[in-house]
C-alpha cells in the first residue's frame, strides 16, 4: 500500500510532467517558438521586469492573424475574444502552489533560460508541463547554482515563502 | 484524461467549524471537528487546473506583476495632505504618504491608512434610495427636474444645501455657482469637529524651531490637520544622533491624555476651570507680579505655573503657545498674545485667511442656524452632502425630528446611515479614491484628488452631484476640476502642466518648481511692538467644590464616528485605554474611588436636561474632576461593524458648548457591561522593558552590562544582516505602525469576543507604560514587533521546523509547516507571535478580499503568524537591484511600520554596512535590547527615551 502511494506519488499521474491540458486554441510553441523563432518576450513581454511573464493580450495574436489565417476556424476563439472584448481562458500548464512567491525577472536577469524550466517548448506541439515543479526540483537549483552568486540566501525559505 | 482525484468538497469546513459560539460544548466541538478533519484530508486531494486569463488589449501603463503607484489626496476634517496609493492591475492596495507633499512628508496616520478598507467595506451604499427603497439614478434626476423648475421660478426660496467645510476650490466654486443660480438659496455648513480659524484667521507654526513649547490642551502632534508635519518638526528636536541633541521642553496641560500630553517633559492635569487659575499665574508671572493671585492655586498648578513662566521668560523669543482647536476663543487669544509679547510670534507663528471655507462669506451659518430656519419654515427643499447631521448634530438640535419637518429632503452620503434613514432621496458618495476633486493642505498647498479607480457601485461624487442640483444635467467630476485650474496655466500648456500636478501631487505654478500654489500668503506676525501686547487675564475664583466637568473629544481613530464600520480602526487599541470596539467615559482613579466605580460599571450621566448611560474606565494622571468622553460611539446605523458600539456622546452634546458640560451628575446605576482592553494582553510588564533617562544623565549608557557569552558559536553574518532600531524619544504611540502592519500584511480583524480571549492579530503592538505619580505621571509607548532573535528561543521548540532562522537574520514563519502547537508562543519572551485560532478571513464572496496584498499569504486557521519585516519588500527590493546589477542602497527597503512612522522613530536596515541609518543608531548610548539578559540577542533594539524637564 505504501508502496503504491509512493509510485503514484513519484508518477506523471500525479506529477503531470509531460501532460498539455485542453486549450481553448491548440496553440503551438513548436510553430511559433521554434519554426518561426519568434522570441518568448515578444508574447511573454514581462518577463525581465515583473514577477509574472505575462501572456499575451488577444490584441498581441491579432497583431499578425488579422493578417495570417485570420479566417480560419481554428482562430475562430481569438477573433471573438477581441470581437466581443471577452478574454481569453488559458489552461495553465507549469503551476505553483499560492504560497510560493516565484518571480521570473530575477532568474531570467541571472541567466536561467525560459527551457530550464519549461523544457525545449520550441518542440512542443501543444504546450506541456516538462518538469515537477515541486519544491525539491527548486532546490536542485536554489542549492548550487552554477552561477554562485549569494548560495546562502536562495535556500532561506523566505526566498520563495512569505 | 479521466479525473483521477475527486473533486473537492466547495466547502472544507463545515458550517460552525471557524465558530466559537459561547454555548458550544465539548461534545458538540468533538462532533464538529471530527467532520472537519475528515472532510479536510479528501480536501488536499483535489487539483483543479487554474485558468489564465489576459487582458484583450493590454493597458500600456500596466506590467502584470508590478503595482502601480498613483499620487493623490485625502482629505482629513476636509484637509488635504497628500499620499501615493499602490494599485495592483487597477486594484487600489494600500496607502502610503507623499514624501514630497508638505502635509504628508511621506508619512501617514492611522485613519488615512484604514482609509483603503473603506473603500472596499461591503455596507457601503450601493444604490440611490427613495424612501428607504433601491431606486435608479434616472428616477432621481427625472424627479428633479421637475422640482428644480419649480425652485427656479422662486429664485431658489426654500432650497437649501448642507456641507461640510471643505479646501476644494472646486467643491467651493460649485456651492458658488448653485448660490448664484439660486439667488435665494442658502448654504449651512456642519462639522462636529473643531474649526481651526478664530476671528477669520487660521494659524500656522514651526513647533521644530521652538525651544519651549506649550501646548494647551492641545494635540498638535497627532490630531490636526498638520499633525504630521508638526510631529515631525517636533521630533526632529527629540532624536539622540550621534550623542547630541538640541532638546526642546513641552508644557502641556489638559483634563485628559492626548499623545501630545504624553510627550509633554511637564503636564498638568487640569480641569478647564483650573486651566485658567494657572494661564492667569503665568500671565501674572509674565507681567511681573507674581504672587497676586497664587492662593488660588493647588501646589501643583503652582508648581507648573512657576516652572513654565520662567521657562517662557527664559527662552523668549524661541517659545511657542498652541491652544487646541476646540478651546474657546479666550484660550486661544491668550496663547497667541503670550507668543506676541515674547516674540515667538514673530518668528514661529503664521496667520493667514482661512483656508477651509468654516468663514465663507456666502455661507449662512452652521447646523444651529439651519435648525432655526426649518423651524421658521424656510426650508422646502433640503440636500445634505456628505454629512450626516442626525448623528453629529447635538442633542439639543434633535435634528432628525426637525427633518421630518422638511418636505423634501435628500442625502448623499457613502453609507446608508442615520440622516439617510430620514430623507426622501438617500445617493451613494464615491469613496475619495473614486472620485476626481482637489484640496488644500493646511499650508495652502493645492493638491489635485485623482482616483484609483471607476466607483465600485455606479456611486458619484460631491461636485456632480452639485452641479446636478444645480443644472439638472450630470457632468462628470474629472471635467469639474479640470474646468477649475484650467485657466490657472496662464497661457502655458495647461495639458503639460496638469500631468505634472497629478504626477507630483501638488500643483505648482507654471514653470514648474515656482513655488507651491497657496491659498492664502501665510505672514509672520510683525507686532510693532512686542513688549507691549497685553495678554489678557480674567477673573477666576478660589476652586470650589468640584462637581465633575464632562469633557467631549473627538476618537482618537473614530474621529466623529465616520470610522466606524472600519474593522482595522474599531480593533486598534485606543491610546491610553487600549480599549478596542467601543468607547467609554475616562475617569481618574479619585474620581472613581469617590464614587466606588470600577472599570466597566455604568454611570448615569446628567447635564443640561439630558442623560446617558455609560460605562467607566479608569486611567491614571487625569484630572480628577473630569471625565472625558469621545465622539464617534453607539451609531444606531452604522453599518454591520459600527452599530451599537459603545456609547454615543451626542446624546448629551449641547449646542452652545460643544467640548464640555461645566456640571454634571454621573451617578452609578448598578449595572456594568465588559468592556475590552488589550492594556494587559502579551504582558512582559514588571521588568525594566521601556527605558527613559533624563537629559542631564547624557551619555549613559541605557543597555545593561551584556551576559558574559553564550555557549553557542555567534551567528555567521554573511551578506546581509537585517535590524531594527526603536527610538522611544520620539515614538508618539500614534498606532500608524499598526494599521500600516495590518494593511501590509493582510492581517484579519477577529471582533470584540475574540480581543477578549487575547486573539488580536496585530503583527507590531504599542504598550504603554505609566510611569510615576500624580503631577510626574508619564505615559512611554513603545511599539513591539518580532524581535528576530539570533538566538531564537521559539526556533528551539518547534517539533516540525516551521520557524526557521535565514542566512540573513530573518527568524522565519513557513505557514505550510506550521502545524499549530503553539510552542513557539509560549516560549516567546516578547510575546510576539499570533495564532489563527479560526479561519479569520472574510467570506471568499467578500469584497474586502480586493485590498489584500498579493504579495503576503492570507493565512488560515491553525497556522502561527508574526511580523516578518516586511519579508515581501525585502525581497522585491534585493531583486530590483540584483537586475540592475548594483548593491543594495540603504534605506531603500522601508518596511511599512517605518514607512508610515510621522517620526521616523522605527529605522530598518543592514547591520552588516557600518554606515546604514540603523547601524548608526545602533551605536548611541541609548540602545539598548528588550529583555537582553535572556541573552536572545534581538535583531530589534529599542533607543531609551529623553526627557527633559526643567
Amino acid at each position: 500500500m505504501a508502496y503504491g502511494v509512493f509510485e503514484y506519488y513519484h508518477s506523471p499521474w500525479w506529477t503531470r510532467v509531460g501532460f498539455s491540458p485542453d486549450q481553448p486554441v491548440p496553440f503551438s510553441h513548436r510553430h511559433h517558438a521554434g519554426e518561426l523563432r519568434i522570441d518568448c518576450r515578444y508574447c511573454h513581454s514581462s518577463v525581465e521586469s515583473s514577477p509574472f511573464a505575462g501572456m499575451p493580450s488577444t490584441q498581441t495574436c491579432l497583431s499578425c492573424h488579422s493578417q495570417i489565417f485570420a479566417d480560419t476556424a481554428l482562430l475562430r476563439p481569438v477573433v471573438a475574444s477581441l470581437e466581443h472584448g471577452v478574454p481569453l481562458r488559458w489552461h495553465r500548464v507549469a503551476d505553483l502552489p499560492a504560497y510560493v512567491y516565484f518571480d521570473h525577472s530575477i532568474h531570467v536577469a541571472k541567466g536561467v533560460s525560459c527551457t530550464t524550466c519549461h523544457g525545449n517548448v520550441g518542440d512542443m506541439a501543444l504546450t506541456a508541463k516538462a518538469n515537477r515543479f515541486d519544491m525539491r526540483w527548486c532546490l536542485d537549483c536554489h542549492r548550487s547554482p552554477p552561477r554562485a552568486v549569494h548560495p546562502a540566501h536562495l535556500t532561506n525559505c523566505s526566498t520563495c515563502h512569505r | 484524461m479521466p479525473s483521477l482525484t475527486p473533486h473537492s468538497p466547495a466547502n472544507e469546513f463545515p458550517d460552525g467549524a471557524s465558530l466559537w459560539p459561547e454555548d458550544l460544548d465539548r461534545r458538540e466541538f468533538i462532533k464538529v471537528m471530527g467532520a472537519s478533519l475528515a472532510l479536510a484530508g479528501l480536501g488536499s486531494c483535489g487539483r483543479a487546473s487554474k485558468a489564465l486569463v489576459p487582458y484583450v488589449v493590454q493597458p500600456g501603463e500596466i506590467v502584470p506583476g508590478k503595482p502601480l503607484y498613483y499620487a493623490t489626496a485625502i482629505p482629513v476634517e476636509g484637509y488635504g495632505r497628500g499620499i501615493l496609493v499602490e494599485a495592483h492591475e487597477g486594484r487600489p492596495t494600500k496607502i502610503e504618504g507623499n514624501p514630497r507633499h508638505p502635509e504628508s512628508l511621506g508619512a501617514t496616520d492611522a485613519i488615512t491608512q484604514a482609509s483603503i478598507l473603506d473603500l472596499y467595506d461591503p455596507d457601503r451604499s450601493q444604490a440611490p434610495l427613495a424612501r428607504g427603497h433601491a431606486a435608479s439614478w434616472s428616477a432621481f434626476e427625472g424627479e428633479w427636474l421637475e422640482r428644480r423648475q419649480v425652485l427656479l421660478g422662486v429664485d431658489g426660496r426654500g432650497f437649501t444645501v448642507l456641507t461640510e467645510p471643505t479646501t476644494s476650490p472646486t467643491q467651493r466654486r460649485e456651492i458658488h455657482r448653485l448660490l448664484d443660480r439660486f439667488p435665494r438659496a442658502r448654504w449651512y455648513q456642519h462639522t462636529p469637529l473643531a474649526r481651526y480659524d478664530s476671528d477669520g484667521v487660521q494659524w500656522d507654526c514651526d513647533p521644530g524651531a521652538a525651544d519651549v513649547i506649550v501646548a494647551i490642551e492641545s494635540d498638535f502632534l497627532h490630531r490636526h490637520p498638520a499633525g504630521l508635519r508638526y510631529a515631525r518638526a517636533f521630533a526632529r528636536r527629540r532624536r539622540v544622533e550621534n550623542g547630541g541633541i538640541r532638546a526642546n521642553r513641552l508644557y502641556a496641560l489638559e483634563a485628559g491624555w492626548s499623545l501630545t500630553g504624553a510627550m509633554a517633559d511637564h503636564r498638568l492635569p487640569v480641569s478647564p476651570a483650573g486651566l485658567r487659575r494657572v494661564l492667569d499665574a503665568v500671565s501674572g508671572a509674565l507681567d511681573g507680579n507674581a504672587t497676586d493671585r497664587d492662593s488660588d492655586l493647588t501646589p501643583d498648578e503652582r508648581h507648573f505655573a512657576g516652572l513654565m513662566a520662567t521657562d517662557l521668560r527664559l527662552h523668549a523669543p524661541r517659545v511657542l503657545c498652541i491652544a487646541g482647536a476646540e478651546q474657546p476663543v479666550e484660550i486661544q487669544r491668550w496663547a497667541h498674545a503670550v507668543n506676541h509679547r515674547l516674540g515667538g510670534a514673530a518668528a514661529l507663528e503664521r496667520a493667514g485667511g482661512a483656508i477651509r471655507s468654516d468663514s465663507d462669506p456666502r455661507s449662512a451659518g452652521g447646523l444651529g442656524e439651519l435648525a432655526g430656519a426649518i423651524d421658521r419654515g424656510e426650508v422646502s427643499t433640503l440636500a445634505m452632502l456628505g454629512s450626516n447631521p442626525v448623528y453629529t448634530g447635538a442633542a439639543d438640535l434633535d435634528f432628525g425630528r426637525r427633518l421630518a419637518a422638511v418636505e423634501y429632503s435628500v442625502h448623499l452620503g457613502t453609507h446608508r446611515d442615520e440622516t439617510a434613514a430620514h430623507c426622501r432621496w438617500h445617493l451613494p458618495e464615491s469613496h475619495y479614491l473614486e472620485a476626481w476633486s482637489d484640496l488644500r493642505g493646511f499650508d495652502g498647498t493645492a493638491g489635485i484628488q485623482q482616483p484609483l479607480i471607476e466607483p465600485l457601485y455606479g456611486s458619484r461624487s460631491h461636485s456632480e452631484i452639485v452641479r446636478l442640483l444645480a443644472d439638472g444635467v450630470a457632468v462628470s467630476d474629472y471635467d469639474l476640476v479640470r474646468e477649475t485650474w484650467a485657466p490657472r496655466a496662464d497661457g502655458a500648456d495647461f495639458e503639460e502642466q496638469w500631468g505634472r500636478w497629478l504626477n507630483q501631487g501638488w500643483v505648482d505654478g507654471p514653470a514648474g518648481g515656482a513655488g507651491r500654489e497657496r491659498g492664502t500668503g501665510f505672514q509672520p506676525v510683525l507686532s510693532p511692538n512686542p513688549g507691549r501686547m497685553p495678554v489678557p487675564r480674567w477673573q477666576t475664583g478660589a476652586p470650589a467644590r468640584p462637581s465633575p466637568t464632562l469633557l467631549f473629544r473627538p476618537d482618537p481613530v473614530l474621529a466623529d464616528g465616520r470610522g466606524a464600520n472600519n474593522g482595522w480602526l474599531q480593533e486598534l487599541p485606543r491610546p491610553f485605554t487600549a480599549l478596542v470596539w467601543g468607547n467609554a467615559l475616562q475617569v481618574a482613579p479619585e474620581f472613581a474611588a469617590e464614587r466606588k466605580l470600577a472599570n466597566g460599571d455604568e454611570v448615569r450621566l446628567e447635564g443640561e436636561g439630558r442623560s446617558l448611560v455609560v460605562p467607566v474606565w479608569i486611567v491614571r494622571g487625569q484630572a480628577a474632576d473630569c471625565a472625558v468622553l469621545h465622539l464617534g460611539g453607539g451609531r444606531s446605523r452604522g453599518g454591520s461593524l459600527g452599530t451599537g458600539r459603545g456609547a454615543n456622546a451626542y446624546a448629551i452634546r449641547p449646542q452652545g458648548s460643544p467640548w464640555e458640560i461645566a456640571a454634571i451628575s454621573c451617578v452609578k446605576t448598578g449595572g456594568s457591561v465588559e468592556l475590552v482592553s488589550t492594556q494587559h494582553h502579551f504582558t512582559m510588564e514588571g521588568r525594566n522593558l521601556a527605558r527613559s533617562l533624563n537629559l542631564r544623565e547624557l551619555p549613559r549608557q541605557a543597555r545593561d552590562p551584556g551576559p558574559a557569552g553564550s555557549l553557542y558559536p555567534a551567528w555567521p553574518r554573511e551578506g546581509h544582516a537585517w535590524g531594527m532600531s526603536i527610538d522611544l524619544s520620539t515614538c508618539l504611540g500614534c498606532s500608524a505602525c499598526v494599521v500600516a502592519c495590518q494593511a501590509e500584511n493582510n492581517t484579519p480583524v477577529v471582533g470584540k469576543e475574540q480581543v477578549a480571549r487575547g486573539r488580536e492579530m496585530h503583527w507590531i503592538r504599542v504598550d504603554r507604560y505609566f510611569i510615576g505619580e500624580g503631577m510626574d505621571t508619564r505615559v512611554l509607548s513603545q511599539p513591539v514587533p518580532c524581535m528576530h532573535c539570533e538566538n531564537a528561543p521559539c526556533e528551539l521548540v518547534c517539533p516540525v521546523g516551521a520557524t526557521v532562522h535565514s542566512s540573513e537574520g530573518l527568524n522565519e514563519m513557513v505557514y505550510n509547516r506550521c502545524v499549530g502547537t503553539r510552542y513557539c508562543s509560549n516560549n516567546c519572551p516578547y510575546k510576539v507571535r499570533r495564532f489563527n485560532f479560526f479561519d479569520f478571513r472574510a467570506p471568499a464572496e467578500s469584497t474586502v478580499h480586493l485590498q489584500e496584498n498579493p504579495n503576503v499569504t492570507v493565512r488560515v486557521r491553525g497556522v502561527m503568524e508574526k511580523c516578518t519585516y516586511c519579508v515581501q519588500r525585502i525581497d522585491a527590493g534585493r531583486i530590483a537591484a540584483e537586475k540592475d546589477d548594483r548593491p543594495l542602497r540603504d534605506g531603500e527597503i522601508r518596511t511599512a511600520c517605518q514607512q508610515a512612522c510621522p517620526v521616523e522613530a522605527i529605522v530598518f536596515g543592514d547591520l552588516a554596512d557600518p554606515q546604514s541609518a540603523v547601524s548608526r543608531r545602533k551605536r548611541e548610548a541609548l540602545d539598548y535590547a528588550l529583555l537582553g539578559e535572556l541573552n536572545t540577542r534581538p535583531r530589534t533594539t529599542y533607543l531609551a527615551k529623553v526627557i527633559n524637564p526643567a
